[in-house]
């Protein structure tokens, strides 16, 4: 008997926007974001019987959108050595230096924010994925989903008190993760 | 619940609770006298500030509406095959 009972019904609304926000930092594509979370879903439900109990429906589904990701990852890059040519955005007979557009780009401040913001984004949810199952899945929608504290407490079935010990003890987990994760790389 | 001093472990889950704008008048009341008496909570708090100006920063993105419909759908679909 499985540890952990799947209940897809509600995947979409646990899980959705956790699993596209995983997936369009690490793939800057919102369409495709949707199909690789909609394919994950749908490969879960197939491998469904398979499934052990051993891990937690959120761990097993992202273990299935990660190589979802990396399976992506793998066409692009079959498409890219087929044919890698970049094109400059300006026409021949404009007025234009391809080093001034490289530089251009590489003094704009938000490259970098948009890196950084990449990076801990990947950190974050490495972070998330560490806490225990009930300390993510409620982190999440409140924190991301922006759900409201009835909803969620109906939810999980427990008292605003309990989720905001719960939110307080999940921040204080990934503020720590994240100062080894992330801040002592810099 | 009338007192107005607190302990350091209430004082955190109202930090906490600030940062998601969840606390009344009285509760913030509580929560302001606690820090100005209390270094090692005022320093948890800005701790607890600054990482959700860095989880504003990130710009999550959610699936739509309509999104969802898609994938709930075609989720429906292949648990009704």
């Amino acid at each position: 008997m499985p540890e952990v009972k799947l209940e897809p019904t509600k995947w979409v609304d646990r899980y959705g926007d956790y699993l596209y926000n995983f997936t369009i930092s690490r793939i800057n594509d919102g369409e495709l974001a949707q199909d690789l979370v909609s394919e994950t879903f749908l490969a879960g439900l197939k491998s469904a019987v398979n499934f052990q109990g051993n891990s937690t429906e959120r761990t097993w589904l992202i273990s299935i959108l990660k190589r979802k990701i990396i399976d992506q990852y793998r066409k692009a890059n079959s498409r890219k050595g087929k044919a890698e040519v970049r094109m400059s955005y300006l026409d021949s007979d404009q007025n234009g230096d391809w080093l001034e557009e490289q530089a251009r780009d590489l003094r704009n401040p938000t490259v970098e924010d948009q890196i950084e913001q990449t990076e801990l984004g990947n950190a974050l949810n490495a972070c998330i994925a560490k806490l225990p199952e009930r300390y993510a899945t409620i982190f999440v929608q409140k924190t991301i989903e922006k759900l409201d504290t009835e909803f969620i407490c109906k939810e999980h079935n427990i008292t605003p008190s309990n989720l905001w010990v719960i939110i307080h003890r999940a921040r204080v987990q990934l503020m720590d993760c994240l100062r080894t994760e992330w801040y002592e790389e810099d | 619940m009338g007192r107005i001093f607190i302990t350091c472990e209430d004082a955190n889950i109202l930090s906490t609770r600030h940062q998601y704008d969840d606390l009344n008048p009285k509760e913030r009341f509580r929560y302001k006298v606690h820090h100005s008496h209390c270094p090692q909570c005022k320093t948890i708090d800005k701790r607890n500030k600054l990482f959700t100006s860095k989880l504003n920063c990130l710009g999550w993105k959610y699936l739509t509406v309509g999104q969802k419909s898609l994938i709930k759908a075609a989720v429906r679909k292949a648990l009704s095959r």
